[in-house]
Protein backbone atom coordinates (compact mmCIF):
# COMPACT_ATOMS: atom_id res chain seq x y z
CA UNK A 1 0.00 0.00 0.00
CA UNK A 2 1.57 3.11 -0.98
CA UNK A 3 -1.13 5.75 0.86
CA UNK A 4 1.68 8.65 0.84
CA UNK A 5 1.04 9.03 -3.30
CA UNK A 6 -3.32 9.51 -3.58
CA UNK A 7 -3.22 9.27 -7.42
CA UNK A 8 -3.68 6.07 -9.47
CA UNK A 9 -0.86 5.61 -12.40
CA UNK A 10 -2.33 5.02 -16.05
CA UNK A 11 -1.70 1.65 -15.83
CA UNK A 12 -3.85 0.97 -12.73
CA UNK A 13 -6.55 3.33 -14.04
CA UNK A 14 -6.63 0.88 -17.14
CA UNK A 15 -6.48 -2.07 -15.64
CA UNK A 16 -9.55 -0.55 -13.27
CA UNK A 17 -11.62 0.54 -16.97
CA UNK A 18 -10.51 -3.21 -18.00
CA UNK A 19 -12.06 -4.91 -15.42
CA UNK A 20 -15.35 -3.10 -15.37
CA UNK A 21 -15.37 -3.49 -19.02
CA UNK A 22 -15.32 -6.92 -18.53
CA UNK A 23 -17.73 -6.71 -15.79
CA UNK A 24 -21.19 -9.22 -16.63
CA UNK A 25 -24.39 -8.90 -14.45
CA UNK A 26 -24.24 -12.70 -13.83
CA UNK A 27 -20.57 -13.97 -13.00
CA UNK A 28 -19.12 -17.49 -12.10
CA UNK A 29 -17.88 -16.76 -8.24
CA UNK A 30 -14.29 -19.14 -7.13
CA UNK A 31 -16.09 -22.05 -6.02
CA UNK A 32 -18.43 -22.33 -9.41
CA UNK A 33 -14.98 -21.78 -11.33
CA UNK A 34 -13.64 -24.82 -9.46
CA UNK A 35 -16.54 -26.87 -9.93
CA UNK A 36 -15.91 -26.69 -13.98
CA UNK A 37 -12.11 -25.98 -14.24
CA UNK A 38 -11.32 -29.35 -14.72
CA UNK A 39 -13.91 -29.77 -17.41
CA UNK A 40 -12.62 -26.69 -18.89
CA UNK A 41 -9.11 -27.43 -18.80
CA UNK A 42 -9.51 -30.32 -20.56
CA UNK A 43 -11.53 -29.02 -23.02
CA UNK A 44 -8.65 -26.54 -23.44
CA UNK A 45 -6.31 -29.30 -23.97
CA UNK A 46 -7.66 -30.62 -27.05
CA UNK A 47 -9.14 -27.93 -28.63
CA UNK A 48 -12.68 -29.20 -28.11
CA UNK A 49 -15.76 -26.40 -28.44
CA UNK A 50 -17.20 -24.93 -25.01
CA UNK A 51 -20.63 -25.70 -23.73
CA UNK A 52 -22.07 -22.21 -22.98
CA UNK A 53 -22.79 -23.36 -19.40
CA UNK A 54 -19.10 -23.27 -19.18
CA UNK A 55 -18.19 -20.16 -20.89
CA UNK A 56 -18.56 -18.19 -17.93
CA UNK A 57 -15.34 -19.65 -16.33
CA UNK A 58 -13.13 -17.39 -19.77
CA UNK A 59 -14.49 -14.80 -17.55
CA UNK A 60 -13.85 -15.61 -14.38
CA UNK A 61 -10.13 -16.49 -14.92
CA UNK A 62 -9.49 -13.13 -16.48
CA UNK A 63 -10.71 -11.19 -13.25
CA UNK A 64 -10.04 -13.36 -10.79
CA UNK A 65 -5.87 -13.80 -10.26
CA UNK A 66 -5.88 -17.05 -7.73
CA UNK A 67 -8.29 -19.33 -9.92
CA UNK A 68 -5.87 -18.19 -12.61
CA UNK A 69 -3.32 -19.29 -10.88
CA UNK A 70 -4.57 -22.86 -10.31
CA UNK A 71 -6.23 -23.37 -13.49
CA UNK A 72 -2.20 -22.47 -14.77
CA UNK A 73 -1.02 -25.01 -12.61
CA UNK A 74 -3.99 -27.41 -13.45
CA UNK A 75 -3.12 -27.28 -17.63
CA UNK A 76 0.94 -27.87 -16.04
CA UNK A 77 -0.18 -31.19 -14.86
CA UNK A 78 -2.10 -32.31 -17.49
CA UNK A 79 0.28 -31.25 -20.20
CA UNK A 80 3.02 -33.79 -18.29
CA UNK A 81 0.63 -36.10 -18.98
CA UNK A 82 -0.20 -36.90 -14.91
CA UNK B 1 -3.40 -49.08 -14.31
CA UNK B 2 -4.01 -45.97 -15.76
CA UNK B 3 -6.55 -43.42 -15.02
CA UNK B 4 -9.23 -44.57 -17.60
CA UNK B 5 -9.11 -48.05 -16.31
CA UNK B 6 -9.87 -47.18 -12.90
CA UNK B 7 -13.93 -46.31 -11.97
CA UNK B 8 -12.41 -44.11 -9.23
CA UNK B 9 -15.90 -43.13 -7.05
CA UNK B 10 -16.70 -46.64 -7.25
CA UNK B 11 -13.70 -48.00 -6.28
CA UNK B 12 -13.02 -45.20 -3.20
CA UNK B 13 -16.49 -46.33 -1.92
CA UNK B 14 -15.65 -50.00 -2.64
CA UNK B 15 -17.01 -51.89 0.55
CA UNK B 16 -14.42 -54.79 0.47
CA UNK B 17 -12.13 -52.24 2.86
CA UNK B 18 -8.51 -53.43 1.21
CA UNK B 19 -9.64 -52.43 -2.08
CA UNK B 20 -10.95 -49.16 -1.01
CA UNK B 21 -7.69 -48.86 1.06
CA UNK B 22 -5.58 -49.23 -2.13
CA UNK B 23 -7.76 -46.56 -3.95
CA UNK B 24 -6.97 -44.33 -1.19
CA UNK B 25 -3.30 -44.72 -1.71
CA UNK B 26 -3.38 -44.97 -5.14
CA UNK B 27 -5.09 -41.57 -5.33
CA UNK B 28 -3.02 -40.08 -2.80
CA UNK B 29 -0.10 -40.65 -5.02
CA UNK B 30 -1.54 -39.17 -7.87
CA UNK B 31 -2.03 -35.79 -6.11
CA UNK B 32 1.02 -35.69 -4.70
CA UNK B 33 2.60 -36.51 -8.19
CA UNK B 34 0.34 -33.92 -9.32
CA UNK B 35 1.44 -31.05 -6.65
CA UNK B 36 4.75 -31.98 -7.11
CA UNK B 37 4.24 -30.98 -11.00
CA UNK B 38 2.65 -28.02 -10.37
CA UNK B 39 4.30 -26.96 -7.88
CA UNK B 40 8.35 -27.51 -9.29
CA UNK B 41 9.46 -23.95 -9.84
CA UNK B 42 9.00 -23.54 -6.31
CA UNK B 43 11.55 -24.52 -4.03
CA UNK B 44 10.70 -23.82 -1.12
CA UNK B 45 8.09 -26.21 -0.44
CA UNK B 46 9.34 -28.66 0.90
CA UNK B 47 8.43 -32.40 0.17
CA UNK B 48 7.06 -32.48 3.47
CA UNK B 49 4.30 -30.34 2.64
CA UNK B 50 3.90 -31.21 -0.35
CA UNK B 51 2.93 -34.21 1.56
CA UNK B 52 0.48 -32.44 3.72
CA UNK B 53 -0.99 -30.90 0.86
CA UNK B 54 -1.44 -34.01 -1.00
CA UNK B 55 -3.50 -35.36 2.37
CA UNK B 56 -5.59 -32.34 3.18
CA UNK B 57 -6.65 -32.78 -0.68
CA UNK B 58 -7.38 -36.34 -0.23
CA UNK B 59 -9.59 -35.94 2.82
CA UNK B 60 -11.39 -32.81 0.85
CA UNK B 61 -12.03 -35.20 -1.97
CA UNK B 62 -13.43 -38.19 -0.12
CA UNK B 63 -15.94 -35.75 1.33
CA UNK B 64 -16.99 -34.38 -2.03
CA UNK B 65 -17.20 -37.73 -3.98
CA UNK B 66 -20.99 -37.01 -4.44
CA UNK B 67 -20.37 -33.99 -6.25
CA UNK B 68 -18.18 -35.42 -8.97
CA UNK B 69 -20.44 -35.35 -12.16
CA UNK B 70 -17.97 -37.07 -14.69
CA UNK B 71 -17.88 -34.23 -17.04
CA UNK B 72 -13.68 -34.26 -16.75
CA UNK B 73 -11.57 -37.31 -16.25
CA UNK B 74 -11.86 -38.03 -12.31
CA UNK B 75 -8.13 -37.52 -11.75
CA UNK B 76 -8.12 -33.69 -13.32
CA UNK B 77 -11.11 -33.10 -11.04
CA UNK B 78 -9.42 -34.02 -8.11
CA UNK B 79 -5.99 -32.43 -9.10
CA UNK B 80 -8.40 -29.25 -9.24
CA UNK B 81 -9.52 -29.60 -5.73
CA UNK B 82 -5.93 -29.83 -4.85
CA UNK B 83 -4.47 -27.44 -6.28
CA UNK B 84 -7.18 -25.11 -4.85
CA UNK B 85 -6.23 -26.66 -1.12
CA UNK B 86 -2.58 -26.45 -1.82
CA UNK B 87 -2.82 -22.74 -3.17
CA UNK B 88 -4.98 -21.61 -0.22
CA UNK B 89 -2.55 -22.50 2.35
CA UNK B 90 0.70 -21.39 0.27
CA UNK B 91 -1.53 -17.87 0.04
CA UNK B 92 -1.44 -17.53 3.38
CA UNK B 93 2.44 -17.50 4.41
CA UNK B 94 2.77 -14.19 1.86
CA UNK B 95 1.96 -10.89 2.41
CA UNK B 96 1.57 -10.10 6.54
CA UNK B 97 2.69 -6.60 6.89
CA UNK B 98 -0.65 -4.78 6.44
CA UNK B 99 -3.39 -3.54 8.26
CA UNK B 100 -7.30 -3.61 7.57
CA UNK B 101 -6.37 0.40 9.27
CA UNK B 102 -3.71 0.82 6.34
CA UNK B 103 -5.94 -0.57 3.55
CA UNK B 104 -9.06 1.05 4.73
CA UNK B 105 -7.49 4.57 4.98
CA UNK B 106 -5.69 4.35 1.03
CA UNK B 107 -9.37 2.98 0.30
CA UNK B 108 -10.85 6.28 2.00
CA UNK B 109 -8.39 8.21 -1.07
CA UNK B 110 -10.14 6.40 -3.37
CA UNK B 111 -13.17 8.67 -2.86
CA UNK B 112 -10.42 12.17 -3.20
CA UNK B 113 -10.64 13.82 -6.41
CA UNK B 114 -6.71 13.77 -6.48
CA UNK B 115 -7.02 9.98 -6.93
CA UNK B 116 -7.85 10.83 -10.60
CA UNK B 117 -6.13 13.31 -12.25
CA UNK B 118 -8.23 14.52 -15.20
CA UNK B 119 -5.09 13.63 -17.87
CA UNK B 120 -4.19 10.14 -16.30
CA UNK B 121 -5.01 8.72 -19.45
CA UNK B 122 -4.25 11.72 -21.95
CA UNK B 123 -5.94 14.59 -22.30
CA UNK B 124 -8.55 14.02 -25.55
CA UNK B 125 -11.91 14.57 -24.47
CA UNK B 126 -13.43 11.43 -24.43
CA UNK B 127 -10.85 9.93 -21.76
CA UNK B 128 -11.22 12.92 -19.63
CA UNK B 129 -15.10 12.43 -19.74
CA UNK B 130 -14.75 8.81 -19.09
CA UNK B 131 -11.69 10.02 -16.18
CA UNK B 132 -14.31 12.25 -14.85
CA UNK B 133 -17.53 10.26 -14.75
CA UNK B 134 -15.49 7.26 -13.17
CA UNK B 135 -13.98 9.64 -10.68
CA UNK B 136 -17.63 10.07 -9.97
CA UNK B 137 -18.94 6.82 -9.90
CA UNK B 138 -16.12 5.58 -7.21
CA UNK B 139 -16.52 8.38 -4.46
CA UNK B 140 -20.57 8.01 -4.68
CA UNK B 141 -21.39 4.21 -5.55
CA UNK B 142 -18.92 2.32 -3.52
CA UNK B 143 -18.62 1.65 -0.04
CA UNK B 144 -15.50 2.21 1.70
CA UNK B 145 -14.80 -1.33 2.05
CA UNK B 146 -15.34 -2.01 -1.65
CA UNK B 147 -13.39 1.23 -2.22
CA UNK B 148 -11.09 -0.46 -0.27
CA UNK B 149 -10.76 -4.07 -2.07
CA UNK B 150 -10.52 -2.20 -5.63
CA UNK B 151 -7.56 -0.38 -4.76
CA UNK B 152 -5.81 -3.39 -3.40
CA UNK B 153 -6.84 -5.15 -6.60
CA UNK B 154 -5.19 -2.26 -8.12
CA UNK B 155 -1.94 -2.36 -6.31
CA UNK B 156 -1.90 -6.14 -6.82
CA UNK B 157 -2.00 -7.02 -3.01
CA UNK B 158 -2.92 -10.69 -2.88
CA UNK B 159 -6.72 -11.39 -3.31
CA UNK B 160 -6.59 -13.62 0.04
CA UNK B 161 -5.19 -10.68 1.50
CA UNK B 162 -7.78 -8.50 0.71
CA UNK B 163 -10.20 -10.75 1.71
CA UNK B 164 -8.53 -11.76 5.21
CA UNK B 165 -8.17 -8.45 5.98
CA UNK B 166 -11.73 -7.56 5.53
CA UNK B 167 -12.86 -10.57 7.16
CA UNK B 168 -14.97 -12.38 4.38
CA UNK B 169 -14.31 -15.56 2.70
CA UNK B 170 -12.99 -15.86 -0.90
CA UNK B 171 -16.40 -15.97 -2.52
CA UNK B 172 -17.82 -13.24 -0.39
CA UNK B 173 -14.74 -11.31 -1.60
CA UNK B 174 -15.42 -12.03 -4.88
CA UNK B 175 -19.16 -10.85 -4.38
CA UNK B 176 -17.80 -7.29 -2.47
CA UNK B 177 -15.49 -6.56 -5.74
CA UNK B 178 -18.08 -8.01 -8.63
CA UNK B 179 -20.66 -5.95 -6.94
CA UNK B 180 -18.35 -2.86 -7.18
CA UNK B 181 -17.58 -3.25 -10.59
CA UNK B 182 -21.01 -3.55 -11.32
CA UNK B 183 -21.51 -0.33 -9.80
CA UNK B 184 -19.21 1.45 -11.68
CA UNK B 185 -20.23 0.18 -14.96
CA UNK B 186 -24.00 1.20 -14.44
CA UNK B 187 -22.73 4.66 -13.20
CA UNK B 188 -20.72 4.96 -16.25
CA UNK B 189 -23.75 3.86 -18.71
CA UNK B 190 -25.81 6.37 -17.43
CA UNK B 191 -23.37 8.62 -17.90
CA UNK B 192 -23.54 8.13 -21.33
CA UNK B 193 -20.10 6.32 -21.34
CA UNK B 194 -20.24 3.41 -23.74
CA UNK B 195 -18.50 0.22 -24.21
CA UNK B 196 -16.34 1.60 -27.52
CA UNK B 197 -15.42 4.02 -24.72
CA UNK B 198 -13.99 1.88 -22.21
CA UNK B 199 -12.31 -0.33 -24.61
CA UNK B 200 -10.68 2.92 -25.93
CA UNK B 201 -9.30 4.01 -22.90
CA UNK B 202 -7.16 0.69 -22.28
CA UNK B 203 -6.11 0.31 -26.69
CA UNK B 204 -3.63 3.62 -26.23
ZN1 LIG C 1 -11.91 -17.03 -8.52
Amino acid sequence: MKPQNPSLTAPQVKGLVQMIGLTRDREFNCSECLEHVSEYAEHQMTGQELDAAIACIEQHLKLCPECREEYEALLKILRAGA
Amino acid sequence: MTDEEINWPETLRAQDSGQQAAAVDALRGVLLNGLRIALNNRPEVSEAQLEDFAQDALLRVLDRLDQFQGRSRFTTWAQAIALNTAFAELRRKRWRDVSLDALLTAGDQMAEPAILPDDVLGGDEDRTRLVNALRRAIAEELTPKQRAAILGELQEMPFNQITALLGTSRNAGYKLLHDARRALKNRLLEAGITGTDIQSAFTL
